[in-house]
């Protein structure tokens, strides 16, 4: 144990001591969950370049409303109420007669305005849409502009456009618009937590405001932050044994420590520089949470979780890594290897977002409980507001444990084989070989 | 007891024996050279001392008791191919492969080698930054700075100028004489002659020769001739009682049959040319290395 130990230490050094470490301690984060954070952080950041519409309105009675509504909008709705800062483009909206006869030609007029960036978008309004029915061409209204799918102004006129189709229906009806106002009221549906009862006090706390934060940003944060533990140890493993192999630095370290010993050392030296990673994270979230106050989002419960199920996975991925380390005689060899073997450990993350959006599903719970997927996805439901059954987390360790004991076996076994062999990498039959036998 | 005993030793690659049957044994406190020719089993059988390769076969005690952790920590190894960590500098790299073995801070026997070997001014620097000399002697320091009891150097001089293999040879020499046992395995015939109180050989998995240099030579007997005339090899072409000529340039080396009188090929020499020197002398090692393991031997083994 004392020699794993002093490898475990100098592996922890030269890790830790790397501009690569550090470097990768800011940037990797970045990579992983800033795409994330920066979209929830970001999505009501819009450009706030006024924006001019062009409106040919062949029914005669919808370009009015709109312009109407766009000077409400304009007035009240794209300042920030309490700093008067303005967070949203105002619409302009340029009222334009239709051409009788040559409608392509001021279509084609219009696009070109849009081309050379006097008009953002223009709006093509059909003769019939009041009532529409007979020729579906007639009652069309068409949005043209660059990116028209992903256009935000597309989604805002449909509002003012069918709110007074259907006032002027209503008149039409002999209905006055003004006493059925509340047909048009929309009602929401609020996502709240559940009630709870306060163990302090004994009373009845109301339920929190569910959020998507707390619902998927936070969980999957978390998983995210497991994978890069990971992968910030376990590729690194292969890669250093390789590198002792071909450097033949392999042959002295097995003159003074037994094999065990060396995939020990290597073992907990992973560990350690995950550790002090994910101890590096927790510090800057404290942080960040104390800072923002974001507290109440955090699941503490998990957090034991975390920490147990990433020591298993790297023990459990660093035995592979080892042993595939052990395999290859160039560096060619352990880039091709890196990838396949930590597949087993990557696959969930091409199918955490139905686990994360159901965490109760018959899918989450099966999924969850293949050894190798239980690392980020069992962490992923424990981070959800959803409460997970016990017994499955604890049936995940157990499956980790027995998985991570099989292949550190393995992996042991195929190490002791192959770092002493040089020349032409082993076929998988080979390896499959030395597993069983030795 | 001896510092080192093989009994029956066997190795196998697949259907490749590497080592047959190998018994030997190493007394303590001394030189012991291991030649033969590439892939006839020396490191093999070195890895298997350190027990780095199982036996398929046999026994292997070191000092007295079979190998375990604690035996490996009383033995230096040095492989053939050095492993240094090119990252590391010097001194911690030193005091990083001292503490595996002794299991504590070798700070000052680490800085006495340094001087030693005359490395003092490197010890801050890198293992990237040394001449391949200098990172033969750091890998020989991490081989010795925990005084082991038996230390084993699998090709210790390939690659040293000079100097550098003066430095290591002197450096052996005073290991002996402190009580050290020394096994190495050498390509270096002239090196093994000078070195070591006991030679093995091993060809092709097995023990060919094993004792000390003149014990060696004994088994050969006084077959050979050295001499020196301004006409070289040339005037010793055809000579009766002569097997083979071995040309040296400014020596012929001249082996005898058994039924070869001295005399009569010094009368043949003499009337074909001026003999400036005439010696009647044992095989040197090179001469009976080649004699075993040789392309001639081959051809024989062969028939």
């Amino acid at each position: 144990m004392r020699k794993a130990l002093l490898l475990a230490a100098r592996e922890y050094r030269a890790s830790v001591r790397t501009k690569g470490f550090i470097i990768g301690l800011v940037i990797a984060p970045l990579f992983m969950g800033g795409s994330l954070i920066a979209y929830f952080l970001l999505k009501d950041r819009v450009d706030t370049k006024d924006k001019a519409i062009a409106i040919v309105d062949r029914s005669g009675i919808v370009a009015a409303a709109v312009v109407e509504a766009a000077e409400y909008r304009n007035a009240n709705e794209i300042h920030d109420k309490e700093t008067g800062r303005k967070t949203r483009p105002a619409y302009l909206v340029e009222i334009i007669a239709p051409q009788s006869g040559d409608l392509p030609a001021q279509r084609l007029e219009l696009s070109d305005r849009v081309r050379r960036g006097t008009l953002h978008a223009f709006l093509d309004i059909g003769p019939d849409v009041l009532h529409p029915g007979g020729d579906p061409e007639g009652s069309r209204i068409a949005y043209y502009a660059k990116n028209a799918a992903m256009d935000d102004v597309r989604g805002w006129l449909t509002w003012p456009i069918n709110n007074h189709l259907r006032k002027v229906r209503l008149v039409e009806a002999g209905l006055d618009a003004e006493a059925v106002q509340e047909l048009f009221y929309w009602s929401g549906v609020e996502a709240l937590g559940l009630v709870s009862v306060d163990e302090a006090t004994g009373d009845i706390r109301d339920a929190a405001k569910a959020s998507e934060l707390q619902a998927l940003l936070i969980p999957i944060v978390m998983m995210m932050l497991m994978f890069l533990m990971v992968m910030m140890s376990v590729p690194g493993m292969l890669h250093s044994v390789m590198e002792e192999k071909t450097q033949k630095i392999a042959e002295v370290l097995l003159g003074s420590i037994s094999p065990s010993e060396f995939i020990l050392g290597k073992l907990l030296g992973g560990i350690a520089v995950s550790l002090t990673t994910s101890a590096v994270y927790a510090i800057g979230a404290a942080v960040a949470v104390k800072v923002t106050g974001l507290g109440g989002y955090v699941p503490y419960h998990a957090l034991p979780w975390f920490f147990s199920y990433m020591v298993l996975a790297i023990v459990m991925m660093g035995s592979i890594a080892l042993a595939m380390g052990a395999t290859c005689s160039e560096a060619k060899d352990a880039q091709s290897l890196n990838f396949p073997s930590l597949i087993p450990f990557l696959l969930p993350m091409f199918i955490y977002f139905p686990v994360a959006k159901e965490p109760l599903s018959s899918f989450a719970v099966v999924t969850s409980l293949i050894p190798t997927f239980t690392p980020l996805l069992m962490l992923l439901r424990l981070a959800t507001p959803e409460a997970i059954p016990w017994w499955q987390p604890a049936a995940g360790l157990v499956g980790v444990l027995a998985t991570t004991a099989l292949f550190v076996w393995a992996g042991g076994r195929i190490f002791r084989v192959a770092i002493l062999m040089q020349g032409t990498p082993p076929r998988l039959s080979h390896i499959v070989r030395w597993a069983v036998k030795g | 007891m001896h510092a080192i005993e093989l009994e029956h030793v066997t190795k196998a690659f697949g259907r490749t024996v590497a080592v047959d049957g190998l018994n030997l044994e190493v007394p303590k406190g001394c030189v012991y050279g291991f030649i033969g020719p590439n892939g006839s089993g020396k490191t093999t059988t070195l890895r298997m001392i350190m027990r780095i390769l199982v036996p398929d076969r046999g026994d292997i005690r070191v000092l007295g008791a079979p190998m375990d952790g604690a035996t490996a920590d009383g033995i230096g190894y040095m492989p053939e191919e050095r492993g240094l960590y090119s990252r590391m500098k010097v001194r911690d790299l030193l005091r990083f492969y001292g503490r595996l073995k002794a299991g504590r801070d070798l700070r000052r026997d680490v800085d006495r080698w340094l001087e030693r070997l005359e490395l003092g001014t490197w010890g801050g620097k890198k293992i990237e930054t040394l001449s391949k000399g200098m990172s033969q002697k750091v890998q020989f320091i991490a081989t010795v700075v925990s005084r082991p009891e038996i230390v084993i150097l699998d090709e210790p001089f390939t690659g040293l100028d000079p100097v550098n293999a003066e430095a290591i040879k002197d450096a052996i020499l005073e290991l002996r004489d402190q009580g050290t046992t020394v096994v190495f395995s050498t390509h270096d015939m002239g090196v093994a002659e000078r070195m070591c109180d006991f030679i093995f050989m091993i060809f092709k998995g097995k023990k060919v020769l094993d004792g000390t240099l003149s014990q060696i030579q004994e088994q050969y007997g006084s077959d050979t001739i050295r001499i020196r005339c301004p006409e070289g090899a040339e005037a010793l072409a055809g000579l009766p009682g002569i097997d083979k000529v071995t040309d040296f340039g400014q020596m012929q080396e001249l082996r005898m049959t058994s039924s070869c009188d001295p005399h009569d090929v010094l009368t043949t020499v003499v009337s074909r040319t001026r003999v400036q020197s005439f010696e009647i002398t044992r095989p040197s090692l090179h001469d009976i290395f080649l004699r075993i393991a040789g392309p001639a031997a081959r051809e024989v083994n062969r028939a």
